[in-house]
């Protein structure tokens, strides 16, 4: 791995300074053609983006394919940031919260929207999706597809345990130490990283990510939207009925094929993704409920897990309009929308989108109606922020940890606060800890 | 005649001398240039500061500190004594051997990737029982607490142990023949022949095992971001210090800060170099 000269400077700081010096990394360097679209997409859009280029011969366009790993695009950007050159003119980010990264000032890549893409457009898109792409009442991306959380159950195993699927968090919690007293080793919930934290904290309006602006975030876990979500997993986490595992581990699917997830909140692309080809839960026997209620609200709001979204360069030039164009067809045309794997953020394109999904046998019942009430009931205040990955680490290390250890929720809560206090606070946020 | 043999010399060394400069010498030249300048002006120490008071540099510090601890012995008493066993065993199972222990080190990027999150995962690894033993059942599990430094040793064992195993075998081979024949006729034994003649003979490559696996040890990257893709957010994205420059520089844009920071890596390596180099004697030639 570490091949390289022994006793080398070997830092990859300093590799990249070393690059840089000798005059650029070469790689995605804009040509000189002053028309020609530069285009980054992940793999699964980069067909997409072909059938765009092959529709419209006039513009010249170059389609780069980029990993969708997190991190990938603002390291890139960085580069080209620091060599003048290179920036694509518009880019598929397959990790939306690196918007707040590239909109940044120290970044200073993406273009607000504003005259690129009507306000009639923007309208289009799922209630609160855009949020994610909002900074200071400024547009700066359009959503590709989003993930709003759903509560997934095994209908199957519901009717032979003689089960009814929870409508509130109340219910959820019975209903979950209730499974793991009568069989044991059944889970309903995972508790770790983005699926916990996004799912959980997320849906239930915790202020862990509240940006008010692109240097102000709220964070204030001491709040009851958060408390609330510690006191009904506690019980949980104690009798072992919520799990600590990552739902991508391959642990995670030995459950599934054991017949053990009883029921798991999740985002939409968990059924299509998850349980069908990781957890190898056989077709009719998953179903989509709404999220649960908390006591005192009168309906269900669900949290975010994933999704994409398409941002313009601020160094597009005259081929901003360009790039708006093809970034607007390719988040809204509906015939394009309706084929791809994931929950599309355009309303019209997401009710094309169902019509195929509700005729798949894999699922129990119909899963549409609850996806569509679903993305249409995102709970506001999960922004994009610089600090992701840590958000992310200091959830497990804290309300993962104490759920895995069986200590208690609520106090880990604080120490959540204060490392993404400090996470917030390292990457250029000042931190309200009291603004509703 | 003089003229001709530091004329052979200079193309000896020549290539090397570039490739110092150009790969060594001058980035490290620009990054120190750099690590002055923030947001293109003469700023100071600010970066450096600025990286001192960071709250991850001490985490991360303290995760590189205990995983060289634990790496570090190990990797060398591993390579030694295997690369003193395949010696005083020649054959065909030693040259296998060295082969076998080659080939952790061999597989890089995705595909190591792959492979060792298989080896760590108990649903798959033919290791499943050891991770067992200790209460590991599923990556997440391996990844998580004080469990991922033991798996990061094991990790850094298998991939850097073959290399120099090869190394320190072509040492012991080079060794002058006449003396351990000497040790031989004078009947010490195998035992007494690696303690008391193999083993000081081959002390500077052992030292030169020490400074370049300190170097690559302390600038640990590729293992826990390997990891990570695994299990996104079980590892702290800043985990080393190698990680936290590298963060500086491509998630915050700030070159500054990670040249700063490279270049103190860069000081503590070379510190630790000249510890061991004087305690070896590496460079000594009269007692030869």
């Amino acid at each position: 791995m570490n091949r390289w000269g022994p006793g080398f400077p070997t830092h990859a700081a300093l590799v990249l300074c070393g690059a840089l010096l000798l005059g650029g990394c070469g790689s995605g360097a804009g040509g000189g053609d002053k028309d020609e679209l530069l285009v980054w997409v992940d793999n699964t859009r980069t067909a997409a983006a072909q059938q765009y280029e092959k529709e419209h011969p006039d513009q010249k366009i170059r389609i780069v394919t980029i990993p969708p790993d997190a991190g990938y695009v603002p390291t890139k950007i960085s580069l080209a940031n620091r060599s003048k050159r290179g920036w694509p003119d518009l880019v598929f980010l397959a990790n939306p919260a690196e918007a707040a990264t590239l909109a940044a000032d120290r970044f200073a890549y993406a273009a607000p929207l504003e005259g690129l893409v009507p306000g009639k457009t923007l309208d289009g898109f799922a209630p609160g999706s855009l949020d994610t792409c909002t900074f200071d009442g400024k547009v700066y991306c359009l959503r590709n597809d989003i993930a709003p959380t759903v509560l997934w159950y095994d209908a199957k195993l519901m009717e032979k345990y003689h089960y009814r699927a929870p409508a509130t968090w109340q219910d959820y919690q019975k209903l979950g130490l209730k499974a793991a007293a009568e069989h044991p080793g059944t889970i309903v919930g995972a508790v770790n990283g983005k699926y916990g934290a996004g799912t959980y904290f997320g849906s239930s309006g915790c202020p862990t990510r509240d940006t008010l602006s692109l240097t102000k975030v709220r964070i204030d876990t001491a709040q009851a939207t958060c408390t609330r979500v510690a006191e009904m997993l506690q019980p949980l986490a104690e009798k072992k009925a919520v799990t600590t595992v990552v739902p991508t581990d391959p642990a995670f699917a030995k459950l599934g094929s054991q017949n053990k997830i009883l029921m798991l909140p999740g985002p939409a692309w968990f059924g299509d993704f998850m349980f069908k080809p990781a957890f190898k839960v056989p077709d009719g026997r998953i179903a989509a409920a709404p999220m649960p209620t908390w006591d005192g609200e009168d309906r269900s709001y669900s949290g975010q897990v994933g999704g994409g979204a398409f941002l313009i360069s601020k160094h597009a030039g005259k081929r901003a309009k360009a790039a708006a164009a093809m970034a607007t067809w390719l988040t809204t045309d509906t015939a394009l929308q309706a084929k791809q794997p994931t929950y599309p953020a355009f309303t019209a394109a997401a009710a094309e989108w169902g019509k195929a999904k509700a005729k798949d046998p894999y699922y129990a019942a119909n899963p549409v109606p609850v996806l569509t009430k679903a993305a249409a009931g995102l709970r506001p205040g999960f922004g994009a922020i610089r600090f992701e990955a840590e958000w992310q680490n200091s959830f497990n290390q804290t309300v993962g940890a104490a759920t895995g250890g069986g200590k208690s929720l609520t106090d880990a809560l604080s120490d959540w606060q204060k490392k993404l206090t400090q996470a917030a606070e390292t990457n250029n946020y000042s931190v309200d800890q009291t603004a509703g | 005649m003089k003229r001709s043999r530091s004329l052979a010399a200079w193309a000896l060394i020549g290539p090397y001398a570039l490739f110092l400069a150009v790969f060594g010498l001058a980035p490290a030249g620009y990054a120190l240039w750099t690590s002055f300048v923030h947001d293109g002006a003469f700023s100071g120490v600010r970066n450096w500061s600025a990286v001192f008071d960071d709250y991850r540099l001490s985490d991360a510090a303290w995760h590189v500190g205990t995983y060289l601890l634990l790496w570090l012995p190990v990797l060398v008493l591993l390579v030694l004594s295997l690369a003193l066993t395949l010696h005083a065993r020649p054959g065909r199972f030693s040259s296998t051997m060295r082969f076998v222990y080659y080939l952790p080190g061999a597989v890089t990027g995705s595909a190591a990737a792959l492979l060792w999150l298989f080896m760590f995962s108990p649903d798959a690894s033919p290791f499943s029982p050891l991770l067992d033993l200790f209460d590991i059942t599923s990556v997440t599990d391996a990844l998580s607490g004080s469990t991922l430094i033991g798996i990061l040793t094991v990790m850094g064992v298998a991939v850097h142990a073959g290399g120099w195993i090869v190394v320190l075998y072509g040492a012991l081979n080079a060794l002058p023949r006449d003396v351990l024949e000497a040790a031989q006729v004078d009947g010490a034994s195998t035992w007494r022949t690696t303690w008391h003649i193999k083993l000081p003979m081959v002390r500077t490559y052992v030292a030169f095992v020490l400074i370049s696996s300190f170097a690559s040890g302390s600038q640990v990257f590729v293992e826990p971001t390997v990891l990570t893709t695994g299990a996104p957010g079980q590892i702290s994205p800043t985990w080393s210090v190698n990680q936290l420059a590298y963060a500086y520089a491509t998630q915050e844009g700030d070159f500054g800060k990670a040249a700063a920071l490279s270049l103190a890596m860069l000081a503590v390596g070379l510190v630790a170099a000249w510890i061991v180099i004087k305690r070896t004697r590496m460079y000594a030639t009269d007692d030869r």
